[in-house]
């Protein structure tokens, strides 16, 4: 199938989808939510039927249907009533009726820029792979569209037990990218690493779960936020989601899988990581954990402080040391998601938007990072830093790019993270002062590191006796990075936006456990 | 008035058992006399018919006149619960059958007698199910292990399939020495067999506190005679060598039908004769799971051979499955045959992708690491695989995930909170082990070439059905959760 063909078709494919999304949309009472989550497993399905030597075909295909994901989910936006405390686009279908359980799904101020940044990711993780991924190049479209709707899934369920589900199911085609497209043979170890820590933690979760239903009689996370517990119960309850979402997060003591599967994942495996996958840990807590257990989370805030305080010193420290570019993205990610920890567990208004703007910022700045190691590894595939100097010379758009999201990783005003961090360390002030000025002090290590790192990669000499032939990034790399630019710029310059349609809802778990 | 007549109704509610005794008689004849042939066509020829009276006798059971019934001086009872059990046999029966066409004749094993024992064995489980009464279990299992035994011995050429059908031989008749052992204590001290009899003799027989010792240990023999025949552990050591030496089909079949006859027994002598007396056998079944639990995951780790990884697996699997059992309560053991039904689905498609695997000099896999190119030469069925070993883990998703969290449910409102954390944390462990058979059909780049026999259409078949209950029952559980709450409900009598 010649190329000229196959334009044709997306053309008329995006022709035609004004239809598709006017009828997913507007028409009454549509399961907007279900249809969002069914379009990239059809799409997927769709891949199945095309032969496997039209790999171009393939590529086009994945591309259009996640861009189109894109789309309609912006169109959840659009149609979301900020003023409402209620969860929207609610939609409820049997599942096992005669066990009180359904499939339940709705969004609120809190999750609809999750769904929305994952829809983003997913089409420049397909561009991504569109040169550099040279075997199964079907099966890596699929896993990233199964992927796509996973994700949509996890954040948009009302249900606990298909939240479980769904946070587990997001294993599978993630243990798969780490493991087929990674690049050295550690990728084996990484892969089972990353699968291991999340699957321990997370039965023990599904005990907890299992537990609340018992006693419940349902999943609904509606229902049960009408529930009670006694506050031991809340206590066991706590450290059973604990032990999967710190796994996930990561917090200090079970982070060693973060930046193992970092560097052994092939780039888009590590935007996703770092983009979605690490803010399903927070989102657990802020979602479930604080609403559900109060007392718990009351009782457990200082020893989270604690474990949070040390993954901002400490693997701040860390990062400094390592030599491998993607580590360093890596472990800077443990520290600023112990910020998004503080900022959470700081139970006021202020902390927790601004660890949710944190999080939205982050999972644009590090995947753009992560993005600039991967234009650099497809050039002269080594991650090391010693091996680079001088890059501007070579490359003066990629310098420009790596510096805008290093100054993003610093946290500079007019950033994303600039908005996230101040407003952390704002709500985190008013219940602990100590707490706050360590926190503080992560933004000043942070500085240290990407500035260093900046500096040894960019300027200076380059080193032509490692590294002799130079490109520049090109067009499908460029437009790549333009999103998370401008998300990055526009949550930094006029944050209101976002925070807007947060209000509500975080104003609702917060007096809903009553902080 | 005649013995017949006395027996009329009796004999039209056994219709089905009849009808496969006949069949198997006239099999037998029939392979006799065409067994001059030359070709292998005798044996597919057999084995259709087989196929033919299997699903004859599964439209006999559905179309059966009588549901609840007493049968042949209470000694045999029908009821939902073997007519679910009884029609899952005939069809895991018919499953095998189809796998063993395409296997048989690589393999060279150009038997009849193959297809008949099948067929006989299925008859001897729907007796084993159908059992009311010590006697007439102990019968039907004898009957059963008989025709195990030559099955397992039945590749005559090969040493490891002789040494599998001796072992098997051996231990088994050891574990059915216990259970007779057992029965005859239990008889001695109570004066009767019959389950129901049993039943209102231990009515309030805690309370009275008249406990004789000799009735708890028989009691225990008769649950350890059990548990020899599921291969639970402590008492798995035959299993491993059996499934290795056994051919391959015939380990699916090990795998898949004793599991769910043997299981569905015990639960009833359990469940209908001694649940009065639940305190002590409780116990031991909660030993037995905890320690197949464990046994399962980590026995396995270090496993290269196929066959006895599956054996390990499979140890792990009855490990959960006696969870339920342990638990005492009607959900438990609809949880129970919830994963039973779901371990037949995952385990007949990874034993369909394990017998379409040769190596280069066209003999039948052995080792892990001979899957590693797999995915490259038929990408749909390591695919397959892959999906069915998570599944296996119980990762959602998958229906494995759907089978496991309702019996940690049941665990958990039953109170025995040791086995279910033992339960979740085994599953972590064992999760390694599949994970390891991903890696291999992915990760590894092997340079050795194995030839990839294309699936049979039979094969191909019961693959894709297999593989879409395990990929698609979590979209609509109902029916089998519904089909499981009534067998539950039937075996406690609790609805005619």
């Amino acid at each position: 199938m010649n190329s000229s063909y196959i334009n044709n078709m997306s053309l008329a494919f995006w022709a035609v989808s004004p239809v598709f999304l006017y009828n997913m949309v507007y028409s009454p009472n549509s399961p907007f939510l279900l249809y969002l989550i069914l379009v990239p497993l059809v799409g997927a399905l769709a891949l199945f039927l095309i032969p496997s030597e039209s790999i171009q075909l393939i590529k086009v295909v994945a591309l259009n249907v996640s861009l189109f994901t894109y789309i309609a989910s912006l169109f959840l936006w659009i149609g979301f009533d900020a003023s409402s405390p209620n969860f929207q686009y609610l939609y409820q279908a049997d599942w096992m009726p005669y066990g009180n359980l359904y499939f339940t799904l709705g969004i609120d101020g809190i999750s609809l820029f999750f769904i929305i940044l994952s829809t983003l990711l997913v089409p420049i993780c397909i561009m991504l792979g569109w040169s550099s991924i040279t075997i199964y190049i079907r099966e890596y479209m699929v896993a990233l569209l199964i992927l796509d709707a996973m994700m949509i899934a996890v954040f948009s369920t009302l249900d606990l037990l298909l939240f479980y589900v769904c946070f587990e199911a997001v294993l599978i085609p993630m243990f798969v990218i780490i493991g087929v497209w990674g690049s050295r043979a550690r990728r084996i170890r990484a892969a089972y690493q990353f699968f291991l820590y999340t699957f321990f933690g997370s039965v023990l979760m599904l005990l907890a779960i299992l537990m609340m239903y018992f006693q419940a009689g349902t999943t609904d996370l509606q229902i049960l936020l009408t529930t009670e517990f006694s506050t031991q119960r809340q206590i066991l309850y706590f450290l059973a989601f604990f032990a999967s979402f710190a796994a996930k997060v990561p917090m200090i003591p079970v982070h060693i899988w973060l930046p193992e599967a970092h560097v052994e994942a092939p780039t888009a495996g590590s935007v996703l990581l770092a983009g979605i996958m690490l803010k399903l840990g927070t989102y657990g807590f802020l979602r479930f954990s604080m609403p559900l257990f109060p007392e718990a989370t009351l009782y457990f805030t200082p020893f989270i402080y604690t474990l949070s305080c040390i993954a901002v010193i400490y693997a701040s420290l860390t990062t400094v040391r390592q030599v491998d570019l993607k580590k360093i993205i890596a472990y800077s990610s443990v520290a600023h998601m112990g910020v998004v920890m503080l900022g959470l567990f700081s139970l006021n208004a202020q902390g927790v938007e601004g660890s949710i703007l944190l999080m939205l910022g982050h999972g644009l700045v590090s995947p753009g990072l992560f993005m600039c190691v991967g234009v650099l590894y497809d050039r002269y595939k080594t991650r090391l830093v010693k091996y680079y100097g001088g890059v501007v010379h070579t490359m003066p758009l990629f310098a420009t790019i790596f510096l805008l999201f290093t100054m993003g990783n610093i946290g500079l005003p007019g950033t994303s993270n600039f908005v996230g961090e101040f407003l952390v360390l704002t709500g985190c002030y008013q219940t602990n002062t100590l707490i706050a000025a360590l926190g503080a002090t992560g933004m000043v290590l942070g500085g240290a590191y990407s500035l260093w790192l900046y500096n040894r990669v960019v300027y200076g000499f380059p080193k032509p006796h490692y590294i002799n032939t130079y490109a520049d990034i090109n067009r499908r790399e460029f437009f790549m990075f333009v999103p998370l630019i401008i998300g990055t710029l526009w949550m930094g310059i006029y944050p209101e936006v976002f925070l807007h349609d947060m209000h509500v809802s975080v104003a609702n778990v917060i007096q809903h456990g009553s902080y | 008035m005649d013995y017949l007549s006395l027996f009329e109704n009796d004999f039209l509610v056994l219709m089905p058992e009849i009808f496969l005794v006949y069949a198997a008689c006239f099999l037998l004849m029939y392979g006799v006399l065409v067994s001059g042939a030359p070709e292998h066509a005798y044996v597919t020829n057999t084995g259709f018919l087989v196929i033919l009276s299997l699903g004859l006798a599964l439209l006999l059971l559905i179309n059966g006149p009588v549901t609840d019934m007493l049968l042949m001086y209470n000694t045999l009872k029908v009821d939902y619960f073997t007519f679910y059990v009884q029609a899952w046999i005939l069809i895991i029966g018919i499953g095998v059958v189809l796998m063993s066409f395409d296997y048989l004749k690589r393999e060279k094993m150009h038997m009849y007698e193959y297809m008949v024992l099948v067929l006989l064995s299925c008859t001897s489980m729907l007796f084993m199910v159908a059992s009311y009464d010590l006697i007439a279990m102990y019968l039907a299992v004898e009957f059963q292990s008989l025709a195990f035994y030559v099955i397992a011995a039945s590749q005559r050429d090969s040493e490891f399939s002789t040494e599998a059908g001796l072992k098997y031989f051996f231990l088994g008749a050891f574990s059915s020495g216990i259970l007779l052992f057992g029965s005859s204590l239990v008889y001695g001290y109570t004066g009767t067999t019959n389950l129901s009899d049993l039943a209102t003799l231990y009515t309030g027989f805690e309370s009275l506190n008249v406990a004789s010792g000799g009735l708890y240990v028989g009691l225990m023999f008769v649950s350890v005679g059990f548990l020899f025949k599921l291969a639970a552990a402590p008492f798995h050591m035959w299993s491993p060598d059996v499934y290795q030496g056994s051919p391959t089909t015939v380990t699916a079949f090990f795998a898949l039908t004793p599991k769910l006859a043997v299981l569905a027994l015990l639960t009833k002598i359990l469940y209908v004769g001694f649940y009065d007396i639940m305190g002590p056998w409780q116990k031991v079944v909660m030993v037995c799971s905890l320690a197949s639990m464990v046994v399962g995951a980590i026995g396995a780790l270090g496993q290269t051979n196929i066959k006895r990884l599956l054996a390990y697996s499979s140890i792990g699997h009855v490990g959960y499955m006696l969870m339920g059992l342990a638990s005492g309560s009607v959900e438990g053991i609809q949880a129970m045959f919830v994963y039973m039904v779901i371990y037949v689905a995952m385990t007949f498609t990874t034993f369909c992708i394990v017998l379409s695997v040769r190596t280069a000099d066209n003999k039948p896999v052995e080792y892990i690491h001979d899957l590693s190119h797999m995915s490259r030469s038929n990408p749909i069925l390591a695919m397959t695989l892959a999906l069915t070993m998570f599944s296996m883990a119980g990762v959602p998703p998958l229906a494995g995930f759907c089978s496991k969290f309702y019996l940690f449910f049941t665990a958990l409102s039953s109170s025995l909170y040791p086995l279910a954390v033992v339960g979740v944390l085994s599953s972590v462990v064992s999760s390694f082990y599949y994970l390891r058979l991903i890696k291999t059909l992915y990760f590894d780049h092997t340079n050795t070439v194995h030839s990839y026999v294309s699936l049979d259409t039979e094969k191909a078949w019961l693959c894709a059905l297999s593989f879409g209950v395990t990929m698609f029952l979590i979209m609509y559980p109902n029916p089998l959760f519904l089909a499981s709450h009534k067998v539950a409900l039937a075996l406690c009598a609790l609805i005619r």
